[in-house]
């Protein structure tokens, strides 16, 4: 198959992925897990596994995508061998399943943008109220087929005149909003407790496992390591372009975008709240929704007497959360598309399949809650499995070979060291042992029934469904290889 | 403000906005350097 289409310049390139990285994990789930673990005590491991896990691992996903040019099936066909293109197939069933509830999630965005930016939901009473209605009605299914409609129009056209343009659009936006707003918090009178929170290291809990392994588990989430994202972007990639320092610009961007809506969802929570501020931010609710939907409504409500400047600030805010998760969800979609692309159906054949089979899919979680947060758990732990199947890949291929080769290769404009084969071979399996080890025990402590498949949230629901998604990517494994590797020779 | 605050804030943000400000002018320098090349 003769590669049509590449993302036509370095900062396109680095655009278009910043809009995979940079997502609503950034914005919500950051600033809860930061509130959960100690403030300072959870920005030290977080930084050192920004270097020990995302870097690494957006390298690896880069230079795989670049070396194959196929998606993760036929990449891991090529990678590490015939037998092992099932793994492949996870990482795409992982990221898929996501993509399945993340299209609901950001029509949750765009349905607050529109209430905020109307100025309703600056009038409301009870936002709990509010939130609930909306959830437990037929709104949120409307707002999931806008959603997934905005972005099947977006991936048809393509990567340089779809993903490259709106990129172009959407990330750059989102940044400048994101500024604003950052800019509004710190100025806030009594801000400077929420950045002092924020900033200040709990020296008893510092060394608290549970600090660490939520530090590892938040830069696999929001880096976008591991979930074959990038590696589906990097096949637009020209040849003569670089892998490590775009990899690394991309890693240090994205946590750089977390830092500023840390600090300003702290400043805002700590100026505004009349209330315990640190019990505001690390309350998830369901499905994170309790400090996003519900109470920085409250909150943008308090900003000034103004309904009109409240509602201003609110919709920016929504604004900002719907633009990084379209990004992101895009990804997501040309995934899925790229994957029947590499099984020989046209590209335009693919997006609709796909568009009507995540909105399909997404249905479950649009209508019922809680099947939202079972696919969340399940699908959001498998991108640590994810991970560690890359670094498997990696090893099949030889380390050496693939650092010198791949990443060192043709338009390289920096050389990565031997310190790059050290962090496959022990770093990255020893963190995804440990990790996972320690999700499961917790699991078995917290559920007496932890193998039940049938419960929401517990270590047997997602061994469950990995196992059986699995089981089937092992006995398609030889066509998965022939329809993907062999066709595009 | 405590010591142990300043001394967090400055390490997180040296690496993390430090290493993005480092990164971007390497960036831009390799890519100016191959636009003189051609």
């Amino acid at each position: 198959m003769k590669q049509q289409e590449f993302f036509s310049s370095r900062w396109a390139l680095i655009i278009s992925v910043l809009g995979i990285a940079v997502g609503t994990g950034n914005i919500w789930r950051f600033s809860r897990v930061v509130a959960q673990n100690g403030g300072g005590s959870f920005l030290i491991p977080w930084v050192i596994f920004l270097l020990l896990w995302s870097v690494p691992l957006i390298i690896a996903e880069f230079a795989i995508g670049k070396y194959a040019r196929l998606g993760p099936i036929g990449a891991f066909g090529k990678i590490a061998g015939e037998k092992f293109s099932w793994m492949g197939a996870f990482i795409v069933m992982v990221a898929t399943g996501i993509m399945f509830y993340y299209s609901v999630v950001t029509g949750w965005c765009l349905r607050y943008f529109f209430s905020a930016a109307s100025g309703n939901l600056m009038t409301i009473d009870n936002h709990l109220d509010y939130w609930n209605q909306f959830a437990s009605g037929n709104l949120p299914l409307l707002f999931h087929f806008i959603s997934i409609s905005i972005v099947a129009f977006i991936v048809f056209r393509g990567i340089t005149n779809g993903i490259e343009k709106f990129s172009k659009i959407l990330v750059p936006t989102l940044l400048l909003i994101l500024f604003g707003l950052f800019i509004r918090a710190i100025t806030l009178p009594g801000s400077l407790e929420g950045i002092k929170y924020f900033f200040t290291p709990d020296l008893n809990i510092i060394l608290d496992y549970k600090v660490w392994l939520n530090a590892l588990t938040q830069n696999a989430w929001d880096t976008g390591a591991g979930w074959g994202l990038i590696m589906t972007y990097a096949i637009y990639m020209r040849q003569k372009e670089d892998i490590s320092l775009n990899a690394s610009l991309i890693a240090f961007g994205n946590n750089s975008v977390s830092l500023i809506a840390g600090i300003t969802i702290f400043s805002t929570v700590f100026a505004l709240s009349s209330v315990d501020a640190l019990q505001q931010i690390s309350q998830s609710g369901p499905a994170n929704t309790g400090l996003t939907f519900i109470y920085l409504p409250q909150l943008f409500g308090k900003l000034s007497g103004s309904i009109f400047i409240n509602s201003v600030f609110a919709s920016a805010f929504f604004l900002a959360l719907f633009f990084a998760a379209l990004t992101s969800l895009i990804s997501m979609v040309e995934l899925a598309t790229r994957t029947l692309i590499d099984f020989g159906i046209g590209r335009r054949k693919s997006i609709i399949f796909v568009s009507v089979i995540c909105f399909l899919f997404g249905l479950p979680s649009a209508l019922n809650m809680d099947v939202l947060i079972n696919q969340d758990w399940v699908w959001g732990v498998g991108l640590l499995v994810s991970g560690a199947f890359i670094a498997f890949a990696i090893l099949k291929f030889g380390v050496n070979r693939f650092r010198n080769e791949v990443i060192n290769g043709i338009g390289s404009d920096v050389k990565i060291g031997i310190w790059y084969n050290a962090i496959i071979k022990y770093f990255v399996p020893i963190q995804v042992v440990v990790l996972v080890s320690w999700w499961l025990i917790s699991s078995v402590s917290w559920d007496a029934e932890w193998w039940n498949p049938f419960h929401r949230e517990n270590a047997g629901t997602a061994l469950f469904q990995w196992i059986a998604v699995i089981i089937i990517f092992i006995l398609q494994n030889n066509l998965m290889y022939k329809k993907t590797v062999e066709n595009s020779k | 403000m405590k010591i142990e605050t300043i001394i967090t804030a400055f390490v997180v943000l040296t690496v993390v906005w430090g290493g993005l400000f480092c990164f971007i002018r390497k960036a831009l320098f390799y890519e100016k350097k191959k636009s003189l090349n051609g």
